[in-house]
């Protein structure tokens, strides 16, 4: 893994706008608390999900 | 793929991977799923391998959490970076020979209608530009023409991504790719508008940028051609590796298409219209 997303748990309120825009199925995922969860080993980096977000609670590093 | 044929028997039930073992248990088969639930279910049964930043598999992914009956949809593919997304799917696909795939999704559908007279199958061609509108473009049409009932999906990144951005029909005219060094010397070909024009009962034009109006057309699409006729879904899904942008932008240049060229459109013909209405109250 060379870069994955990472969530600010404190910014993110589960809008879910970053898993309608990730292109690959798995990664992103959301618990019935609205937690966000980011598999990163399966992470390609792309930062969609980044541009996406309208709290800028995630980032790619 | 019906959850009835995923089940391994009890006996196989842990031998199996781990990737497979949670398909079955949370795959799309359980309740209708749809976009918003994305993010609760497995979709896949292991990751694709698309270039990151890749708005064809981010099209494929929206379209197969819009199916309105997962287990009874047959997705029609054809070589292209389309094929790749779903071959690890939860769903029937049948590859094709390159550009063939109206012509078989026309000849299985017929068939399932013979061996599921009571049952809807829905038939579904999901592939790229350059197999719609270049070398499967006369079957395509055809099969309007005769009125089939399939939906066709194309994922349009206005290049033969999957072998090194050779220009499609659908690449804008000027555009210059890996193996168009001068830029394409003719505008997009006319796909959506001969969609209408040949017989499609409902088409709709959207790009990766609205998700919700993907899940909205792709459902109407499958509907009306369970009973009406033909119907089309044209999907804009840039390639950042062949269009050259950062593979974070795919959706923005998405967007700034949807306010231009690429705006949302739709058409859908009377009896199309009538038959929504009834089953939209029917449910
Ligand atoms: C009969 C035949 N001719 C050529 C090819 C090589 N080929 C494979 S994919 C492809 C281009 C696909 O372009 P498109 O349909 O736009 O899909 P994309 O890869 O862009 O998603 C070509 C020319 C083939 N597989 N079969
Ligand atoms: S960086 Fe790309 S692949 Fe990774 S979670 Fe975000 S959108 Fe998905
Ligand atoms: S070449 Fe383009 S369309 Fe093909 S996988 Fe890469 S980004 Fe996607
Ligand atoms: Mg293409």
């Amino acid at each position: 893994m060379y870069v994955a997303a990472r969530v600010d748990e404190e910014k993110c309120n589960g809008c879910k706008l970053c898993i309608l825009t990730c292109p690959d199925p798995n990664v992103i995922s959301i618990d019935k608390a609205k937690n966000i969860g980011i598999n990163q080993a399966r992470c390609k980096g792309c930062g969609l999900c980044v541009v996406a977000c309208p709290k800028e609670a995630l980032t790619v590093s | 793929m019906s959850l009835r044929i995923l089940k391994p028997t009890a006996e196989f039930a842990d031998l199996l991977p781990k990737e497979y073992q949670e398909l079955v248990e949370n795959g799309p088969y359980h309740e209708q799923k749809g976009i918003s639930d994305l993010g609760t279910f497995k979709e896949i049964i292991e990751e694709h391998p698309h270039c990151a930043g890749c708005g064809v598999a981010l099209g494929v992914r929206l379209v197969a959490a819009s199916l309105p009956a997962p287990a009874d949809t047959l997705i029609i593919g054809t070589p292209g970076c389309s094929f790749f997304g779903l071959a690890q799917t939860a769903l029937n696909y049948s590859n094709t020979a390159f550009g063939n795939q109206n012509a078989v999704a026309s000849g299985l559908k017929r068939m399932l209608k013979i061996r599921y007279p009571d049952r809807n199958k829905d038939v579904v061609v999901l592939v790229g530009d350059g197999g719609i509108a270049d070398i499967g473009l006369d079957m395509t049409l055809h099969s309007w023409l005769r009125r089939e009932n399939i939906t066709t999906i194309m994922v349009d990144n206005e290049v033969y991504g999957n072998t090194g951005g050779q220009e499609s029909g659908m690449t804008k005219e000027g555009q210059v790719l890996n193996m168009a060094p001068e830029g394409k010397k003719f505008p997009k070909i006319p796909v959506f508008e001969l969609a209408r024009t040949s017989g499609c009962a409902y088409g709709a034009r959207v790009t990766v940028a609205s998700p919700r109006k993907i899940g909205e057309a792709v459902k109407k699409a499958i509907l009306v051609a369970r009973e009406v006729g033909p119907t089309y879904v044209q999907i804009y899904t840039p390639c950042p590796t062949n269009l050259k942008f950062p593979p974070d932008q795919t959706v923005k240049v998405a967007k700034d298409a949807e306010a231009g060229y690429y705006s949302f459109e739709e058409f859908i013909s009377p009896e199309a219209q009538e038959y929504m209405q009834k089953t939209t109250k029917a449910v």
